[in-house]
């Protein structure tokens, strides 16, 4: 009896710290689908700004003596503006059309970026401390790290704040028009190039701002991007490419699969049954729990 | 730019154009000149650090060659090849090691996993179009990272696996010298070339052709389109697993990141990329150049004390490429031909 009750509280602990990590994995993802949703890009280096927004936290914390946390509305205006950057330079002439090219080249952004950090911070692997870190809390027989719940509180408040921006402000009815339909939309006098680097600088801003707050309580490295790319796609995908709120409760899902796999069956091999999740999906349905109709 | 691509394929084909054909001779003739020099090679007074370049740079070109069927003529964005790849090695290396099984027979074990694995990835995601299939084909390489680490008692785990030394062999298919490396690798780059312009020409590569620039179309002209995906993403797979024979034997070695990696992965693009996407010269050119720079900057980056300088390189030319000269080195110098004898 007493080894039932056992394994039944280390499936909860797995589900509810499953949650708190997937709440994460949801704000990383967010801009991905933003992005896609609105200009059918598929950011390959986004999570490579999630990295830069790593390092910044890292810089903050290591060489400036600051919490990670205060950083947060910093990291989002830099990687807004690297995001714009980008999508001036690179994206632009793709908007509307999620080609081989348009895949291609944000690889190739992507190994830029990641070199890039790597001759800038070098290939260490690099940690951050906030206010939290070290912390616990014991509730009931569970117990959760600090910097998780307060992650976890950010993005939730950081994916409400973007549904809010897309469904209240007038910005937001035309980013939505553009993502409905771009040629509609600029009939009746939205301009569509002024929405789509808003939409991207957006989506670029979110990356850096979930990074800052992922690195308060998982190490950075120049290739870490590659290493969370699966998960913020399988997020993604689950939740529906172009819906926030459902890639939201996809990177959710990720998260509770992840933590259930690790903690009851074999943490190396963690991330497999989510691969096969993303193949069932992608066969059977590829626009996810609330995603736009397929390509 | 879709009507230029499907010209040119047909210029391949049976081209009444005399300047195309005359081009396609020149071709013919550059061709036999570089093979020559290759397979001469290792009589000149080179050392080993150039032959061994050069098979590097003929492995890639073929592996880039076989990706070229699915990508280049298919039009199916497979950023996943890094799995046939690595099964290729894997099965190689293992029944190698374990069995005894020299890799004349063994490689066929990796060519026939692969044909599996294909048909199964194949069968799932062939009917998505565009991203989903290469969002699957990414997901399918990454699962297999995972899984090679974790079976360390059959892959060696992190670690890789490195082929057990028997000296020079012919039994083994090992020698000390890349010469005789050289000349298998360009017996696959010239197999492999062949096999692309039969494709290229072929009732089954027009059809993969017309399934790339219109899917809808192609299936109104009573093409099957999903047969003619999942048989181009087969042959692919084969050629792919194939090659991966001889990159094990080159190399000695497979680890998990070198086997399904996404660098890895993009390394195996480049070649039709630079050289020209669903071109048979195009892996070829586009091979060379990314050896030759791979390697010039290597050798700088050892100077300057940066590692992993490459890898910026590979970066740096995806995006040259894509954004400036999308149809590679043979679409550009194709389209000037076309265009200086005023067509």
């Amino acid at each position: 009896m007493a080894g039932v009750d056992a394994a039944l509280l280390l499936a909860l602990q797995a589900i509810l710290s499953g949650i708190l990590v997937g709440g994460v994995y949801g704000v990383l993802s967010i801009g991905l689908s933003l992005a896609f949703g609105v200009m059918r890009i598929v950011n390959f280096a986004h999570g490579e700004l999630v990295m830069y927004g790593m390092y910044a936290g890292v810089i903050a914390s290591k060489n400036f003596g600051v919490d990670p946390l205060l950083i947060l509305p910093l990291s989002f205006v830099a990687m807004a503006l690297i995001g714009s950057v980008q999508y001036q330079v690179v994206f632009r002439r793709f908007v509307g059309q999620a080609t081989l090219q348009q895949l291609l080249a944000a690889i190739g952004c992507a190994l830029v970026f990641q070199m890039i950090a790597q001759m800038i911070f070098g290939a260490d692997t690099r940690t951050a401390t906030s206010v939290f870190s070290g912390q616990y809390v014991v509730f009931g027989p569970f117990f959760f790290s600090m910097s998780q719940i307060v992650a976890f509180a950010i993005a939730v408040i950081a994916t409400v704040l973007v549904e809010a921006l897309l469904r209240t402000t007038t910005w937001g009815k035309a980013v939505r028009a553009v993502a409905d339909d771009m040629e509609t939309a600029e009939l009746v006098g939205v301009n569509a190039s002024y929405i789509n680097i808003g939409a991207f600088a957006l989506s670029a801003g979110l990356a850096g701002l979930a990074g800052t707050v992922l690195v308060t309580y998982f190490p950075t490295y120049p290739s870490v991007g590659f290493s969370l790319m699966p998960i913020i796609i399988i997020a993604t995908t689950i939740g529906g490419l172009g819906s926030i709120g459902g890639t939201f409760l996809g990177g959710i899902c990720c998260g509770i699969i992840q933590q259930v796999t690790a903690m009851l069956w074999n943490s190396a091999l963690q991330d497999v049954p989510l691969y096969i999740l993303l193949m069932l999906f992608i066969a059977f349905r590829p626009t996810g729990f609330f995603g736009l109709r397929s390509e | 730019m879709e009507a230029a691509v499907s010209d040119q394929a047909a210029g391949n084909a049976t081209s009444p154009a005399t300047n195309a054909a005359s081009a396609h001779r020149r071709a013919f003739a550059y061709g036999l000149i570089a093979f020559a020099l290759v397979a001469c090679l290792p009589l000149l007074p080179v050392n080993n650090y150039i032959l061994a370049a050069t098979v590097r740079a003929l492995i890639f070109i073929s592996l880039g060659q076989a990706w070229n069927v699915v990508a280049g003529i298919g039009g199916l964005l497979s950023l996943g090849h890094g799995v046939f790849l690595g099964l290729g090695c894997y099965t190689t290396g293992i029944l190698f090691n374990k069995y005894g099984i020299p890799p004349w027979f063994g490689v066929w074990g990796g060519v026939v996993l692969s044909l599996l694995v294909a048909l199964v990835m194949g069968s799932m995601t062939l009917r998505m179009r565009g991203v989903f299939f290469a969002l699957a084909t990414v997901a399918a390489s990454l699962a297999m990272v995972q899984i090679s680490r974790h079976f360390v008692d059959l892959t060696g785990g992190a670690d890789g696996l490195a082929l057990k030394f028997f000296g020079n062999s012919l039994w083994a298919a090992q020698s000390r010298t890349p010469a005789p490396f050289l000349y298998a690798a360009l017996a696959f780059v010239t197999a492999y070339y062949w096999i692309t312009r039969w494709i290229l020409n072929s009732k089954f590569g027009l059809e993969m052709q017309a399934v790339r620039d219109d899917e809808v179309a192609a299936a109104a002209a009573g093409v099957a389109v999903f047969r003619t995906k999942m048989l181009g993403l087969l042959v692919s797979a084969a050629m792919t697993a194939l090659a991966a024979g001889l990159y094990m034997q080159f190399y000695m070695a497979i680890d998990p990141e070198a086997a399904f990696g996404l660098s890895q992965a993009i390394q195996l693009q480049l070649p039709a990329l630079i050289g020209g996407l669903g071109t048979a010269w195009g892996p070829i050119i586009g091979g060379a150049i990314m050896i030759f720079l791979s390697e010039v900057t290597n050798w700088g980056g050892t100077k300057v004390g940066i590692s992993g300088l490459d890898i910026f390189v590979y970066g740096l030319m995806l995006l040259a490429v894509v954004l400036y000269a999308p149809k590679g080195v043979v679409g550009t110098l194709l389209r000037n031909t076309v265009k200086g004898s005023g067509r």
